[in-house]
């Protein structure tokens, strides 16, 4: 019977991945559906977890088109890297790059639980390696390198319940520009208080300038957080949602501030 | 008459081993039984020997002094009788002249070695540990011997040898030469493949720090069917919601590491710097070497039973591998039978009720992996684990069996601890280092699956978790001190657990 392919985000649970150990009609009935899954999918092989299944058994099709059974598959003695770009039917429509042996030898059982084993080199033992992988409660995300796994993730539709959720940075490096603006401001509003204190003209003149530098030092400080933002957004492109929103709702809230700051100083500092 | 009646209530237990489960069991009961009565110990050891801390002396970053301590001061602290000495053989009908059961001793001490003693018991508790079998293969050693071409973390004399050819690898490198790691398990039925995987991990680490990881090739080989099987079927971990198996955690592991792996291998043959090999599927392979740390399998101590008359019943008490048989279900059958229940819960001998087996010492019904053999019929799977936390476990329940009926009477009710009930913690080291070591810390539960009470894995997914970093090796030093302590039975000993 045709069964539905599990498909991400369906987590590959814990409870799959256990070997056979009765070998009955239950089990030949979960071949014959994985063989008329793969043959409705047009697939190169599946493993029983695929359908929902948490036993450790896997169809594959050999080269001539037949299908190879393998129960309780094991491989042993991998021999010469490989790197490949591979797909799955758990993750549809995406691929990544991984690394793969070029030989390997499976020790597996057949349906008379007669232990028999398989030497498979290329494509073929690449396509075993993908299926081995589910059988004990894995899919190749696991077998990803840490970059290309980072990559994969990206690839993968942002917010769902599976923990598998991108680095993203807790701080993003735009957030100097913002702190050292609010600094800036704070250090005006300070020299702007002080000048309540201060009748000498000389003085407040001098403190004027010093409002100046200041201002114009936020004003740059906030051009420059705009632009790194701009930047930084696109290296985490899916970190947040709306990232140049926020950037523009802090340059605006910076600005306001900077203008009341500004213009009180004007009033009050500015020697006329 | 005082003396006499003292003499009268009095009973003996002793204990045979000093090792984890022996000295756990000798040490409750001698503190339950109080001075009333006598406790035993029979072990061929002056020291007792942390275990797992061997790993770290076997890289030379622990001393053979910081993993051991004289047992002689800590026995007499707890009032216990303590013979060094091997036991030879167990009478448990008596002999001829008396009906009491008794043990015969060859002392092991400096000055009386060699001296055969016969000292009679009401309780015995069998757990002597493995007979370290290198002459198993050929060329890993002699009988419990350790042969010239390899190396050993066994014990920590074996430990502290290794870490000087260690050394000597490291200086070859430094010189330029490069140099072929191969650890594993030296024969097609080992366990503790958990040892030589924290040894690896620990070798790779130290090389890293040497700044010659890259003149050597390190490579494992092993006898379990997939890589994080260790003897229990592989584990299931569950971190942060998220599932993740022991072989893909041990793949992730190997090749971060740049560690090659050869599994499902039955090593038959060691040679000067070669080990000869077969595999599941039934090819023959060579591995050559320059440094070789190989797990020997396990066997029983080689005990003898005598009946009354005489004659030989060793069959009867123990099984075909040495170890002595226990309640537990020695008739299970094929992999599609095995049950959970067929694993001991008291430990105690069908036969003799006043002998019980404990630790490594007891005969386990089957293996807890997958049963394989080679097309040539080479049996190549892991055998059961029993490490310190079941074995510990497993020496105090038998000790409070043993005190009960001592104390109560010879029909209290037996005390149960079966593997398929107990859970079992294990920090894996996988490089030693304050701020850089890291370790992998595993739990599972049952140590043996439950097929029926669990379906699928047969383990309760949600006691079973692991984790890598670096709070695992801290929590590693952190027991070895603890587990010491206890064993040295100082203050609140007692409260530390198994």
């Amino acid at each position: 019977m045709v069964q539905e392919i599990t498909r991400y985000p369906s987590p590959p649970s814990v409870q799959y991945g256990t070997d056979v150990r009765v070998f009955d009609e239950n089990l030949f009935s979960l071949i014959e559906d994985l063989k008329d899954t793969l043959k409705q999918n047009k697939l190169d092989g599946l493993a029983a977890f695929q359908i929902g299944s948490y036993f450790n058994v896997v169809v594959v099709k050999k080269e001539d088109g037949s299908f190879l059974e393998l129960i309780n598959p094991r491989m042993i003695s991998p021999k010469g890297k490989i790197t490949t770009v591979e797909k799955t039917a758990y993750f549809p429509g995406l691929s990544a790059e991984i690394s793969r042996y070029q030989d390997i030898s499976v020790i597996y059982q057949d349906r008379d639980a007669k232990q028999c084993s398989i030497k498979a080199s290329g494509d073929f033992a690449v396509l075993i390696q993908r299926k081995l992988d589910y059988t004990f409660g894995a899919n190749f995300l696991s077998k990803l390198s840490k970059e290309e796994r980072k990559k994969f993730e990206k690839k993968l539709e942002f917010g769902t319940d599976i923990a598998i959720s991108e680095s993203c940075p807790t701080r993003f490096k735009r957030d100097y520009f913002s702190k050292a603006s609010n600094i800036f401001t704070i250090a005006m509003l300070v020299l702007l208080l002080s000048s309540l204190f201060v009748s000498d003209t000389q003085i407040l003149s001098g403190m004027w300038k010093y409002q100046i530098y200041l201002f114009l030092s936020v004003l740059v400080l906030n051009i420059g957080y705009f632009f790194y933002g701009l930047y930084e957004g696109k290296k985490y492109s899916s970190c947040t949602s709306c990232q140049v929103g926020n950037i523009i709702g802090t340059i605006v809230i910076a600005m306001i501030k900077l203008i009341v700051v500004m213009l009180v100083s004007y009033f009050v500092i500015h020697p006329r | 008459m005082e003396f006499e009646n003292e003499e009268k209530y009095m009973a003996r237990l002793i204990v045979l081993g000093g090792g984890v489960s022996g000295h756990t069991a000798a040490t409750f009961a001698a503190k339950w039984l109080g001075s009333s009565h006598e406790v035993v110990v029979v072990t061929p050891n002056s020291k007792w020997n942390w275990i797992p801390s061997n790993i770290w002396v076997g890289v030379g970053q622990m001393t053979k002094e910081e993993v051991t301590f004289d047992l002689a001061p800590v026995y007499k602290k707890a009032g216990i009788t303590y013979k060094q000495a091997k036991a030879l053989g167990i009478h448990p009908e008596g002999n001829e002249s008396s009906d009491k059961p008794y043990v015969v001793i060859e002392s092991t001490e400096a000055g009386s070695a060699g001296k055969v003693e016969n000292i009679e018991y009401d309780y015995l508790i069998n757990a002597t540990g493995p007979k370290l079998n290198f002459g198993a293969t050929p060329g890993l050693g002699e009988g419990s011997n350790l042969g010239e071409y390899t190396v050993s973390v066994c014990t920590a004399d074996h430990a502290d040898h290794a870490a000087h050819e260690l050394q000597k690898c490291i200086e070859k490198m430094k010189k330029g030469e490069r140099q072929k790691f191969l650890i594993g398990t030296g024969h097609g039925m080992c366990t503790c493949q958990g040892a030589a995987f924290e040894y690896i991990f620990n070798i790779e680490h130290e090389l890293n720090k040497a700044g010659v990881r890259d003149m050597a090739d390190i490579k494992w080989i092993s006898n379990e069917s997939f890589l994080g099987d260790f003897g229990v079927g592989g584990l299931h971990m569950k971190t942060m919601g998220y599932a993740v198996s022991s072989k893909i955690f041990a793949e992730s592991l190997f090749t971060e590491r740049g560690v090659e792996w050869i599994i499902g291998a039955h090593v038959n043959k060691v040679e000067k710097g070669k080990a000869h090999y077969e595999l599941l599927d039934g090819t023959m392979g060579v591995e050559e070497f320059d440094f070789s740390m190989l797990i020997p399998p396990f066997a029983g101590v080689g005990l003898k039973a005598i009946n009354k008359a005489g004659e030989d019943i060793t069959a009867t008490v123990f099984a075909p591998n040495g170890f002595m048989k226990v309640d537990a279900n020695y008739a299970a059958g094929a992999y599609e039978n095995w049950k959970a229940s067929d694993w001991p819960s008291t430990y105690q001998n069908p036969t003799y009720g006043n002998m019980f087996a404990c630790g490594i010492a007891f005969a386990p019904p089957h293996p807890i992996s997958k049963p394989m053999s080679s097309p040539n019929g080479t049996p190549i799977n892991p055998t059961p684990p029993r490490t310190g936390m079941p074995s510990g476990i497993m020496g105090k329940t038998v000790a409070h069996s043993v005190c009960d009926r001592i104390l109560k009477g010879e029909n209290a009710p037996l005390h149960e601890a079966s593997m398929a009930n107990m859970g079992a913690a294990c920090v894996a080291s996988a490089g030693k280092g304050l701020f850089n070591g890291t370790a992998a810390a595993m739990t599972i539960y049952p140590v043996v699956p439950d097929f029926e009470k669990y379906p699928g894995t047969g383990r309760d997914t949600d006691y079973t978790f692991g984790e890598i970093g670096l709070a695992g090796h801290w929590i590693k030093h952190i027991l070895h001190h603890l587990f010491i302590w206890k064993a040295k039975l100082k203050a609140g000993w007692t409260l530390i657990p198994e």
